[in-house]
This record gives C-alpha cells, sequence and structure tokens, in this order.
C-alpha cells in the first residue's frame, strides 16, 4: 500500500497521511465558522419519510430541488476528493485509477446517506449499519467492479474521520458532573472492558482479541464511535469491526426503549436513573432519548455521564493501542522497546488527542463553546462522510459467509449480554454507591429546562 | 440453538420497537441513530455554565482520571499474563 520510499513517512504513510488530512478539514472549518467568511459544510439529507406524515421531515423532491443542497454537495466531494486523492497519490498508488473509483464510491455513500435519513430508519439504526447493509448487497448480488477497487479504503477513511472526531470530544468536559460523574463513568469503564477481555479470551477462548477488544469498548464506552477507534487501535479487521457495531445498535435499540421502564418500575430517582442510563446504553443519541422517558433531572444526569463517558473514546484507544504493541502483536518473550512501541503506534491517536486538546484548551476557552458548537456541527457531516465512505467499503469488501464465521458460532454474541448485564450491574451499584444519600451527600443539578 | 431463539427474539423486539416508533421523543429531531451533541437542546449551555456546582478542583479530577487508568493498564496486563 505504501509503496513510494521517496516519500517521507509523514506526508506517505496512512496513519500520518489521516493526521494532516484530518487536520486541515478542522483548520478550514474553524476559519469558515470564525470568520463567516464562507459556507464550508458537508451535505445531509434532512429526515424524509417513506409513510406517514413525521414531524420535521422534508420531502426528498423539496431538498433535491434546492441550490443549497447542490453546492453543499459540491463542496464536500470536492473537498473529500481533492484531499483523499492526494493521500492516494503519495502513498504511492495511480490516482488516474483511484478518481473513478471514488466518485462511484461518493456515489453510493450517497445513496447510503439518503437511505439513512428516512424517518423510523434515521431514528433508530445508524447510518454505519446502512452503510454495510447497502455495501453488502452490491458486493453479494451483482459484485464488486475491478476498476471500483481502488477506492476501496476503508482504514484511511476511519482513521481520518477518527482525527476529525477528536474536536468534539472536550477535555473540559471531565470534571461538569464533578467526582460523582467520574465516578460513575470513569471507575466502571475500565473494570467492564478488563472483564469482557477475561470472558472473551480466557473463558470463551475467543481468539480473535482484536474483536474482543472492540466489543468490550463499543459495551462499556459509547457504541459505534468507540468501536471505530478502538478497531483501528486494535487492528481489527473489517468483519470484526461489521459485527461488533452491529449488536450494539440492535442492542442499543432495546435498552433503549426497556431500560427506563425497568428503572421506573423500580421507583429509583431521576438522578440515579439517567446516570445509570448514561453509563449504560451505546449510543448518545439513545441515551438523550431514554433520560428524557424519566423527566429533565435524569436526561441533564445521562448527558453528563455520557459526555465524560465520550472522553474515554481516545484513552482507551490509546491504551489498547500500546497493549497491542506490547502483548498482542510481540513476535519474541523479549520485552518490546520503546522505539518499537513507537513504529506499532497507530499514529492517528495522536491527532485524535491533538484535536481534541486545541478544542478544549485553545478554541473554547478563546472563542467560547457557540463557537466550538458551530465548529464541531460542521465537523460532525465530514467525519460522517468519512465513516460512511469506510462502511461502505467494509460492505463492498465483505461476504456473509465471512461474517457469520466471525461470530465464533454464537459466543461473540453472548460476550456482549454477558459483558452487558456485568456493566449494568456494576455501574447500578456505582450509581447506588455515589448518588442514593446513603454514602454521600445527593448532588443537586441546575436544570435549563 | 439457544443463541438462535435469542437472536431472532432480539430482532423481532427490535423490529416491533421501530415499527411502533416507540422511544422517540417528538421534540427532538434525532434517535438513537442520528444524533449530535450539537443536536441536544440546551447541550451548550451544559458546555458553557454547567450544570453541577463543584469545590473539586478540576486538576484532582485529572490526576484520578489518569491514576486510575493507569492502574486499570496494570491490571489488564496482569490478567492477560495469567495463564487461565
Amino acid at each position: 500500500m505504501e509503496k513510494q520510499k521517496s516519500v517521507p513517512a509523514f506526508w506517505g504513510k496512512e496513519d500520518w497521511q489521516a493526521v494532516w488530512l484530518g487536520f486541515i478539514v478542522i483548520l478550514i472549518a474553524c476559519v469558515a465558522v470564525l470568520t463567516k467568511a464562507f459556507d464550508f459544510s458537508a451535505v445531509k439529507f434532512s429526515t424524509w419519510t417513506l409513510g406517514e406524515a413525521a414531524p420535521k421531515a422534508t420531502p426528498l423532491g423539496t431538498q433535491l430541488g434546492t441550490w443549497v443542497f447542490w453546492r453543499k454537495l459540491i463542496v464536500t466531494f470536492v473537498t473529500l476528493g481533492i484531499l483523499f486523492s492526494i493521500g492516494v497519490k503519495l502513498q504511492g498508488e495511480k490516482i488516474k485509477k483511484y478518481i473513478p473509483a471514488f466518485i462511484c464510491l461518493f456515489v453510493i455513500a450517497l445513496v447510503v446517506r439518503m437511505v439513512s435519513a428516512e424517518f423510523t430508519l434515521n431514528r433508530y439504526l445508524e447510518w454505519a449499519f446502512w452503510a454495510l447493509l447497502i455495501g453488502l448487497l452490491i458486493s453479494n448480488t451483482v459484485g464488486v467492479p475491478n476498476w471500483l477497487k481502488p477506492a476501496i479504503k476503508t482504514e484511511f477513511y476511519i482513521k481520518t474521520g477518527l482525527v476529525i472526531m477528536g474536536f468534539s470530544v472536550l477535555f473540559s468536559n471531565i470534571a461538569k458532573f464533578g467526582l460523582y460523574g467520574l465516578g460513575i463513568a470513569w471507575i466502571v469503564t475500565p473494570v467492564v472492558i478488563i472483564f469482557m477481555w477475561w470472558l472473551g479470551t480466557k473463558v470463551l477462548k475467543i481468539d480473535n482479541k482484536p474483536l474482543v477488544i472492540t466489543l468490550a469498548s463499543a459495551t462499556s464506552v459509547c457504541g459505534t464511535s468507540a468501536a471505530i477507534a478502538t478497531g483501528a487501535a486494535s487492528g481489527a479487521k473489517k468483519d470484526d469491526l461489521s459485527i461488533a457495531i452491529s449488536i450494539s445498535i440492535i442492542f442499543t435499540i432495546l435498552m433503549m426503549v426497556f431500560e427506563p421502564m425497568i428503572i421506573k418500575a423500580a421507583g429509583m430517582t431521576q438522578l440515579m436513573g439517567g446516570a445509570l442510563i448514561g453509563g449504560t446504553v451505546d449510543s448518545t443519541g439513545a441515551v438523550v432519548l431514554a433520560g428524557n422517558a424519566l423527566g429533565p433531572e435524569a436526561e441533564q444526569a445521562a448527558v453528563l455521564v455520557k459526555s465524560i463517558q465520550n472522553i474515554l473514546i481516545g484513552f482507551i484507544a490509546f491504551f489498547v493501542a500500546v497493549f497491542f504493541a506490547t502483548r498482542v502483536e510481540k513476535t519474541s518473550e523479549k520485552k518490546v522497546g520503546a522505539s518499537e512501541i513507537w513504529t506499532r503506534f497507530p499514529k492517528f491517536i495522536l491527532g485524535f488527542f491533538a484535536a481534541s486538546l486545541i478544542a478544549s484548551f485553545l478554541i473554547q476557552p478563546i472563542f467560547g463553546s457557540g463557537s466550538v458548537k458551530e465548529i464541531n456541527t460542521v465537523l460532525d457531516q465530514y467525519k460522517n462522510w468519512c465513516f460512511v465512505l469506510a462502511f461502505t467499503s467494509i460492505g463492498l469488501d465483505t461476504n456473509f459467509k465471512e461474517l457469520a464465521k466471525q461470530m465464533h458460532g454464537g459466543k461473540v454474541l453472548w460476550l456482549y449480554i454477558i459483558g452487558q448485564v456485568f456493566n449494568i450491574a456494576l455501574t447500578l451499584f456505582a450509581v447506588w454507591f455515589l448518588l442514593s444519600g446513603v454514602v454521600f451527600d445527593i448532588p443537586v443539578l441546575d436544570l435549563f429546562k | 440453538m439457544v443463541t438462535i431463539l435469542v437472536v431472532v427474539a432480539i430482532l423481532v423486539c427490535a423490529l416491533w420497537i421501530m415499527g411502533h416508533r416507540l422511544g422517540l421523543v417528538p421534540g427532538y429531531d434525532f434517535g438513537a441513530g442520528a444524533y449530535y451533541y450539537a443536536d441536544i437542546p440546551g447541550y451548550e449551555n451544559i458546555e458553557k455554565e454547567g450544570v453541577y456546582r463543584t469545590g473539586v478542583p478540576y486538576w484532582v479530577h485529572v490526576v484520578l482520571f489518569i491514576g486510575w487508568g493507569w492502574l486499570m493498564y496494570r491490571l489488564w496486563v496482569w490478567i492477560d499474563k495469567r495463564k487461565k
């Protein structure tokens, strides 16, 4: 993949390229938002509906009939097309083959984004799911033509998307719920990861370690985003990521609806219930909705705990990368030296951290939370585009038989179920210990609603 | 067999939830699958002013965060070294 020896690693290696490509997107977004000189927003389909009318739905025809939609589409295509083409060229591959393939992949990704904006589909299943499904349908029916294959660069798109995502992870959130939040989010999370690692590798004897750690972080941190980051850090294969994310997405639907019901039936306070939801439901959107089902205080507690958990993505990915470099990938009994760790270490994680630190300690204090929100609204779409390109690539490069093999005869499903039950039990204990008033004073939240 | 039954039950349940549009909030333009912090009403207020006041300095949180992370990493390595 990285054939050109004359290009220095910083420009020619995929990991470093993800860092500088991500930072170019971040920089343009910051300039666009802070100076208001131009609109850098990426194209996004508004919610539309196939069936009965739904709130806030805009008919597809109306969306496609506006100039703004097409302008944003051109901006998105040109930005990503140019950046990824430069990257591919510096990796030593033929740009003439990449460009037509990228155009086709972009069109498929556009269809994915359109489908995943449909009201019911969009409310429950993430774009990652639809990207995988549509990619799988193409590859397992009509097949993938050879000329399209140069654009299938899953890891490149994922790593770039992760660097962009780093800007949205605000480290300042760590103290937003004091030691209560830290206790619920940070004490429990690594314990659950270690428990699932032990269960998966020692008890269930799943030999695919990247799959175990990817599923463990999806369960204990925040679903899809954590799975993508940890999967990339551990060198997980495309099938591992597909399995982990699909399981997490399906269970999130169930937990979003049933967890608040059970909490209500148990008579738990809103504060405790919200914190429990924030610590256990995988996706952030589902956390907000499930918290809202209990009440405003529960919603805010849920958001606070989840926002702390989301900080963990980078740190977990960092430790996973070090662990895999020093323990899983080592070939001899000798201790792995610092230079060897550095060689094996996925450099895009440094880009993720740098983006997070710049947003937390530079942009937010200087320009304020409102500006950071505006910048992240722009960046969120570019991140989504990178991930949709990646997951469509995964689908195009996978067949159903390979995917079924990765379930390891159902062991992976049981790893998730047992791990999630352990996660809920441990979080429940932490919530009771910290927020019930039995041991510590009950914290008071200022509600904004 | 049990695993297959569990998978079927989970999928049926998820489809039933989707079909009945359960768990959604009418005022929120997102669900489990489409969201972003920027979409959460009032989130900028949480970012800006916070909803909880604590007397514990920020650096204490950071030290505890890093300390616990390091401790857990050592535990992970220790567990992984054990044969069973």
